[in-house]
Order: C-alpha cells, then sequence, then structure tokens
C-alpha cells in the first residue's frame, strides 16, 4: 500500500509540473491583462504538434523539437496581442469589457482547434519518448520521460521566475501586473509588456505540450479540458498568484493521481472541476488569494 | 401609415415568409436544416436571456441543454410517457436546476461566473458519460422515438415536426421578448447588467431577477434539449460538450448580444450557413464559428441586430442600450 501511494505520488508530482507549466502562464496572463485566456489549451496543443513535426516528420533530435515547440508557441502567442486583444482594448477604451474577452479567447480556442483538425485530422499522433530507459526505484519504475518533464518543468518555472523577479523586462511586467496606470506613467509600454506576458505564457504551455506529448497521444482538442483543469487551479491558487498556481497544480494533481486508489479513474475529471466550483463558492479569492471577484 | 408601421409590416411579412419556405420548397435536408436552425435559435435567445440581458456570464450552458434532451429522453424510454410530458418535464428540472446553480453563483461575477458555469457544464458532461445505467453512457440514448402522434411518413413526418418545433421556438422567443419588453423584469435585468450595486440601491431585488432570469434560461435551454432530443431522436454526451456551449455563443456574438431576437436570429443564420458549408468540410464550418466570434467581437459588437438600414438619428429603442453596454 505505501509503495503504492508513492508510486502515484510521483506519478502526480510528474502531472503537477505540467500543470504548472500550464496554470502558472495562464495566471500570468490574468494577473497582469486581466484577461482569462480560454486558449491556452490550443497553444499546449501546438507545442505537441511541433515537437511530433519536428521529432517523427523532420527527423531532428528530441532537444531540437522540444525548443522548436517552445520557440514556434512563442512566437504565436506573441502575435495575439497586437491583432486581437489590442483592436478590441482600443475600441472599448475605458468602457467595462464585461465577457467580451471571454468570447474573444473562446472564439480564438474554436478557431485554432477546429483549425488543428482541418490541417492535422482527428487521429491521435503517436510521438516517440524524448529519452529512452528510466530510473528503476525497488518498488517502482519511473520512465525516463517522466524525469525529464520534471526536471525541465523545474527548470523552465525557475527560469521564469528569476526572470519576472531579476530581468528589467520581468520586473516591467511584475509592474504592470500592480498597478498598469502607475507603470505606463514611470515610462513602461504597456503594449510590449502585454505582448511579452502572452508570449511567455504561451511558450510555457508551448513547452508543457512538448513534454507530455510522448506520454498522451497528440490530437486536436488535446489541451481543451487541461484549459478547464488549469482554471480550477489558478481558482484554487487565487488568481494572478503564480506561487499559488503552481502550489495548486501540485495539489490538484496528487489528489488526481491519488484518488485513482479511491473512485473510478473515469471520475477522475470531475476532482478538478468540483475543488473549482468548491473553491468558488467558500473562498473566492483561492488558497492564497490575490484578486477579488 | 406611418414609417413604423410599414417596417414592422415588412418584417412581418419578411419573417412568415421565411418560416413558410421550408414549407413550400419541402426538401428533407432543406427541412432538417431549419428544425435544428431552430432549436438552436431557442437555445441561443435562452442564452442571451441570461448572458447578453442580464450580463451573467454562462459558459456551461449546454450543460442546461443537455439535461432537457436526457430528461425527455429518459422519460420517454424509460416510463413511457408522450413528448408533450418529456418536454414539460425538460422544461421544468432545467429551470429547476437553474435555480440551484443560480444560488452558489449570486456572489460571483464576471470570469468567476463563466469559470463556475464552464465546470458545471463539464461535470453535467462527465455523469452523462459515466453513469452508464441511466444514460447510456458515451455512446448515449436511442430507439425512444419522436414526438408524439407524427404521421409517419418520412417526409410528412418532417414537416410537421417542423411546424411544431417552430411553434414551440417562436412561443419561447415571444415569451422571453414579452417579458423583458412588457414588464418590469426587463428593466431589472439590464439593471442589473449595468451596474449590480446601484441597481439593489435604487431598490430592485437584485437576488430575486437573478434567480429568476437563471431559471428561465436554463427552463428555455432544457426545453431547446427535449426539442433536439425528440428530433434528432439520440442523444449522446457530447451534446453537453463545451464546444456546444462555446458554439451557441458564437451565434449570440453573431445575431448580436443583449437583443434575445439578435441570438435567436444570428443562431437561424449562423447555422443554416454553416450546414450549407458542410459539403466543403464540416471541420471549417467550425472554424468559420471561431472565425465568426473572433471578428464580431472585435469588429461588430452589435452583431446582426446593430446593422440598421437606414439611420435616422438617436435610437431610441430598448435594445439599443443594451447592445452598447455589450459592445
Amino acid at each position: 500500500m505505501v509503495e503504492e501511494i508513492l508510486e502515484f505520488l510521483i506519478l502526480g508530482l510528474v502531472l503537477g509540473g505540467i500543470y504548472a507549466l500550464f496554470a502558472v502562464g495562464l495566471t500570468l496572463i490574468f494577473g497582469v491583462l486581466d484577461i482569462v485566456n480560454v486558449a491556452h489549451g490550443e497553444f499546449f496543443a501546438i507545442g505537441g504538434y511541433a515537437l511530433y513535426v519536428a521529432m517523427v516528420v523532420l527527423g531532428l533530435s528530441p532537444a531540437v523539437g522540444l525548443v522548436l515547440a517552445t520557440v514556434v508557441v512563442f512566437a504565436l502567442g506573441l502575435v495575439v496581442y497586437p491583432l486581437l486583444i489590442a483592436p478590441l482594448q482600443k475600441r472599448l477604451g475605458r468602457r467595462a469589457p464585461g465577457p467580451l474577452f471571454l468570447v474573444l479567447t473562446l472564439g480564438l480556442s474554436a478557431l485554432m482547434q477546429n483549425s488543428l483538425l482541418a490541417a492535422a485530422g482527428g487521429e491521435y499522433l503517436k510521438v516517440p519518448p524524448a529519452v529512452k530507459g528510466g530510473l528503476d526505484l525497488s518498488f517502482t519504475f519511473v520512465s525516463g520521460q517522466r524525469l525529464l518533464i520534471l526536471i525541465v518543468a523545474s527548470l523552465g518555472l525557475a527560469a521564469l521566475f528569476l526572470f519576472l523577479r531579476f530581468h528589467r523586462q520581468g520586473m516591467a511586467i511584475r509592474a504592470v501586473a500592480q498597478n498598469p496606470a502607475a507603470a505606463q506613467s514611470v515610462g513602461i509600454p504597456l503594449g510590449r509588456i502585454f505582448t511579452l506576458t502572452i508570449g511567455l505564457a504561451c511558450a510555457l504551455a508551448g513547452l508543457a505540450g512538448g513534454l507530455i506529448a510522448p506520454l498522451f497521444s497528440v490530437y486536436p482538442a488535446v489541451g481543451f479540458t487541461l484549459t478547464i483543469k488549469a482554471f480550477a487551479i489558478t481558482i484554487l491558487g487565487g488568481m494572478g498568484n503564480l506561487l499559488g498556481a503552481l502550489v495548486a497544480s501540485l495539489i490538484i494533481a496528487t489528489v488526481e493521481a491519488l484518488s485513482v486508489l479511491v473512485i473510478p479513474s473515469e471520475w477522475q475529471n470531475a476532482i478538478a472541476f468540483g475543488t473549482m466550483i468548491l473553491v468558488l463558492l467558500v473562498r473566492p479569492s483561492g488558497l492564497f488569494g490575490k484578486k477579488q471577484p | 401609415m406611418s414609417g413604423l408601421r410599414v417596417r414592422t409590416l415588412a418584417i412581418a411579412v419578411l419573417a412568415a415568409a421565411g418560416l413558410a419556405a421550408p414549407l413550400v420548397w419541402s426538401h428533407p435536408f432543406v427541412l432538417h436544416v431549419a428544425i435544428q436552425a431552430l432549436i438552436w435559435a431557442l437555445f441561443a435567445a435562452s442564452w442571451d436571456l441570461l448572458s447578453g440581458y442580464t450580463g451573467q456570464v454562462s459558459f456551461g450552458h449546454a450543460g442546461f441543454f443537455s439535461i432537457g434532451a436526457y430528461t425527455a429522453a429518459i422519460l420517454t424510454k424509460v416510463a413511457g410517457l408522450s413528448s408533450w410530458l418529456g418536454m414539460t418535464a425538460a422544461l421544468l428540472l432545467c429551470a429547476l436546476v437553474g435555480l440551484c446553480v443560480g444560488f452558489p453563483a449570486l456572489r460571483l461575477r464576471g470570469h468567476y461566473l463563466a469559470l463556475v458555469t464552464l465546470g458545471f457544464g463539464e461535470i453535467v458532461q462527465l455523469i452523462a458519460t459515466n453513469c452508464e445505467n441511466l444514460t447510456g453512457g458515451p455512446f448515449g440514448m436511442h430507439d425512444y422515438g419522436t414526438f408524439t402522434g407524427l404521421p409517419s411518413d418520412p417526409l410528412a413526418q418532417r414537416q410537421d415536426a417542423y411546424v411544431l418545433v417552430a411553434a414551440i421556438a417562436l412561443a419561447g422567443l415571444a415569451i422571453m421578448l414579452t417579458l423583458t419588453r412588457r414588464t418590469n423584469a426587463g428593466p431589472a435585468f439590464r439593471a442589473i447588467r449595468e451596474d449590480q450595486i446601484l441597481a439593489g440601491s435604487l431598490g430592485i431585488d437584485t437576488t430575486y431577477y437573478k434567480l429568476l432570469a437563471f431559471t428561465l434560461s436554463a427552463g428555455f435551454a432544457g426545453l431547446a434539449g427535449a426539442l433536439y432530443a425528440y428530433y434528432i431522436q439520440l442523444v449522446s454526451p457530447t451534446v453537453g460538450s463545451a464546444a456546444a456551449s462555446a458554439l451557441v455563443i458564437g451565434m449570440a456574438v453573431f445575431g448580436g448580444i443583449g437583443t434575445i431576437w439578435g441570438p435567436f436570429l444570428g443562431a437561424l443564420l449562423l447555422y443554416s450557413i454553416t450546414e450549407g458549408l458542410r459539403f466543403i468540410g464540416v471541420v471549417y464550418n467550425l472554424i468559420a464559428v471561431g472565425a465568426v466570434m473572433v471578428v464580431f467581437v472585435i469588429f461588430v459588437p452589435r452583431g446582426l441586430a446593430g446593422i440598421r438600414l437606414h439611420r435616422r438619428g438617436r435610437q431610441q429603442r430598448a435594445d439599443r442600450p443594451a447592445a452598447d453596454a455589450a459592445s
């Protein structure tokens, strides 16, 4: 029993790394732009497809594939602000946006998901693991891909946190998150920061999509369930709170992994949705609170 | 006759001609598209009553639609009830579910409400997929028959189904329009959307009116679901997918949110157009819906309802401020 629990804990930790890469980006966008990016999962899916194209179609090495996945999705993320969000912000001016940004990103999600379906077909594409072998603990075997996920996810998140903490642009992002008007008045170009923020967040999603692709298959709707799950995570962690999202990712992933011991696996997804509804009803600011609803 | 009278008459004649067209050109495919377009139209109008008109954005409206469809299918299949009772039950049960979802949602606004309703929709889909002995699991339910009392000849059956669905959908639209234009609920809904705190301080019972909007909207969505169940004669978990919720929001945006008749019209047109595109490829019509949402939100915020044939200075129509706020 103890060994079983340890085994599922490790699986949960690996999954938590993926959730964290995804949810931290989602909550970063929310914190800086006050927008919930419903299309985040589609950037994750494109990361997976990019890795597939790099490794299977072009025959490149996995490392190059992962870098490519991240860079491609970063580039796609960079155009979202100037192409879609800025025009809507401009039209709205000072009026309250209401649900419009949600509808906008929801439309983007439908557009991207079905474009993927049109371009790549609906099949579940298999991607070979980036690393062979694995780590043989006496009670369980952890595949190399899972170890890679843990290491790369940790590095990616550490890089983001260091960037936000120490780099000039990162500090500017935090300043905008705290107070856009004040940030602008000290000469921070809001548009460029918004563009960079969405780019970075999408890059993390693309990296996550590339990392997990060999474990799950790649298909157009692969990211959508994850998006909804990530909403649950960001709400649990407090929307706009990066560290909260990281902790909440690990909590949700671990509980999901361990739940298999208690409830049938087809109900696994209900944990995240149930948690989300519960948190919103009991403590809408989340565990570590930031923005009030 | 005044200009307004002429215009009203012209619109009435056009609407009547449009509604009669599928009966005149009674090709099975035309009827098939028209019936489903009307079901979506009722569904879109119900979404707009809650989300566009009252400003309580639901991202899981397909959950109500799905519950309505399953209620109808289960009652007819298991209990052998007529479709009339099935539809009534679907309407009432969904209204009740709407009330239950509305209660916790009272505390939430904007993003948070949208996310809770999204979670609600996903949970409905999970239940539909996993409670196999009740819902038939992933493959859904079938073999419970169509509307009670339709002729068995396929074409005549479809024609009668069209008349029935059209009557119910238009009745639903008429009720929603009357409620928002002729009763106190309309201004109360709009006041809640504009500024909930201000509305409350003016003596509007915001709790009552928000719950009313949730109950009615969910009820009509459920009724649309029941119509779907009896017409298509197959209900599966995908009926309640987030994609279906997204589709209905896209239709409403296309038609013009906050006007109720706009989303109704928008759904009719968008559904018919995308079904036409089905000959090109089923994927492309969904790409088109996504593109419509993105483009309309940014560039055509009032949707089709906001397009006026001739501008006549200041607009004084009831839906004008609604569309302004939505934009």
